[in-house]
């Protein structure tokens, strides 16, 4: 065996007869395997990272979403966001044209049944490349989907859904931070408030936080005090963040 | 993953459990950033299920699981753009003479187990070596599963090993003599 073949067999087994013997005689093998063994074994010694718990619970959002998607009985067809984009893209020149047409044409006002029909489907595509965009793996895309949000109708429970659920769970904080603000295009809606309160409870981002307490001043939401009083007594909390929501209560009361 | 491809997809949750820390501190060891680590971590359970249907159960799970990792690792890359490699050669050639003066690593050891500077020098190692080394080390991968997962033989599996933790020797004591100057 060759000082090579002994090198290379230290990773390999390392345990055989002839693998023995050339360490026994040869004292620079021997140096290697000790000085690389050294190395080897202090690799073990490095800190191991954890992943945060938002890994578990995207997990299991994506797992839930994906059987449920297998127990319809016609499951969606997956589009890539691109060309759902085009097709809202087209839709919506679709729909000005009709404005331009109707207002000069021959068939002006005989065709509101249409137009209104076109501007549902616009308005349910624009939702279809929010709420994909929001799915995707990369938080770029996820950052693409929550500004698509803000062409959705302000009554669209499913992108309010999508952008709580971001806000939530992303792992990425400028997603979160993004889908904060694009909560104020639902303002209107009661269920925008309670969920920018429940999720200020949970969480731990001092930048999202003050971005959630900013949120609940604009909504002006009688119901968040008892939770910004929490919060700006709250000691262990960001000292920013205990400000920001003693400033929120003033601006409340 | 047998019962996973057969339809039973709620038991990918028994896969993930199992799996899902390692697959991070591959990702967090390959690019160093945790956010996207975890993205990834998602993607792979993904694919998982997309492409159940593809999974032989003759084939290592273990070796399957990596190929897919290392693909959406590629793909993460290749949408970010090229990444900068590290050239170690004209790295330890510029530090030749450091490197020949330098003290073992059981005496650095025994000084202390610098370890950020054994984290700093995996950081600086070529991505295929660092590769290489998280997973035959940290992963504690067998060296037939590595040999699947790269496309290569169970013999070039070893040598790449050993290349890979004599490159990690140099660059850690080319660190170590500039932390000491």
């Amino acid at each position: 065996m060759t000082c090579e073949q002994a090198r290379i067999q230290m990773f390999g087994g390392g345990e055989g007869k002839d693998f023995a013997d050339h360490l026994a005689s040869c004292e620079s093998c021997r140096n290697e395997v000790s000085r690389i063994g050294t190395l080897w074994q202090s690799l073990d010694l490095l800190p191991l990272e954890e992943p945060s718990g938002q890994v578990r619970e995207r997990f299991y959002e994506m797992l839930g979403a994906y059987r449920q998607r297998l127990a319809s009985a016609e499951p969606r067809k997956t589009v890539p966001w691109w060309q759902l984009a085009a097709a809202a893209a087209l839709l919506a020149v679709g729909v000005g044209l009709g404005y331009i047409v109707r207002g000069t044409g021959p068939f002006s006002g005989q065709a509101p049944a249409e137009v209104s029909q076109l501007r549902e489907e616009v308005a349910n595509m624009r939702q279809l490349v929010a709420l994909s965009l929001m799915q995707q793996q990369s938080a770029s895309d996820r950052l693409r989907g929550v500004s698509w949000a803000y062409r959705a109708e302000p009554s669209d429970r499913e992108v309010l859904g999508a952008l709580v659920t971001a806000v939530n769970h992303d792992s990425n904080v400028n997603v979160r931070l993004a889908a904060v603000d694009a909560l104020r295009r639902f303002s209107a809606s009661p269920e925008t408030g309670r969920a920018a309160l429940q999720s200020l409870s949970k969480q731990t981002t001092p930048i999202v936080q003050v971005a959630l307490i900013d949120l609940l001043v604009d909504l002006k939401d009688p119901e968040a005090a008892p939770e910004l009083r929490r919060l700006s007594g709250n000691e262990t909390a960001n000292e920013g963040v205990r400000q920001r929501a003693q400033w929120a209560l003033e601006r409340l009361q | 993953m047998a019962e996973v491809s057969a339809g039973q997809v709620a038991r990918l949750a028994v896969l993930f459990e199992r799996h899902h820390r390692a697959l991070f501190r591959y990702f967090v060891s390959m690019n160093g950033d945790r956010e996207q680590a975890e993205d990834l971590v998602q993607e792979v359970f993904f694919r998982m299920l997309r492409y159940r249907t593809s999974y032989d159960p003759a084939q290592s799970f273990t070796a399957w699981m990596y190929q897919i990792a290392r693909n959406a690792g590629v793909d993460q890359v290749r949408k970010r753009g090229a990444v900068q490699v590290v050239d170690i050669d004209t790295y330890v050639e510029r530090r030749a003479e450091l490197v020949s003066a330098s003290p073992g690593p059981e005496e650095s050891a025994s000084r202390g187990q610098d370890l950020a500077l054994l984290r700093r020098a995996m950081d600086q190692l070529p991505e295929d070596k660092r590769e290489i080394l998280v997973l035959s080390r940290f992963q504690g991968m067998k060296h037939e599963d590595i040999a699947a997962v790269l496309g290569c033989e169970v013999g070039t599996v070893k040598v790449r090993v050993y290349r890979a933790i004599r490159a990690l020797e140099q660059i850690y004591f080319a660190l170590e003599k500039e932390k000491v100057s």
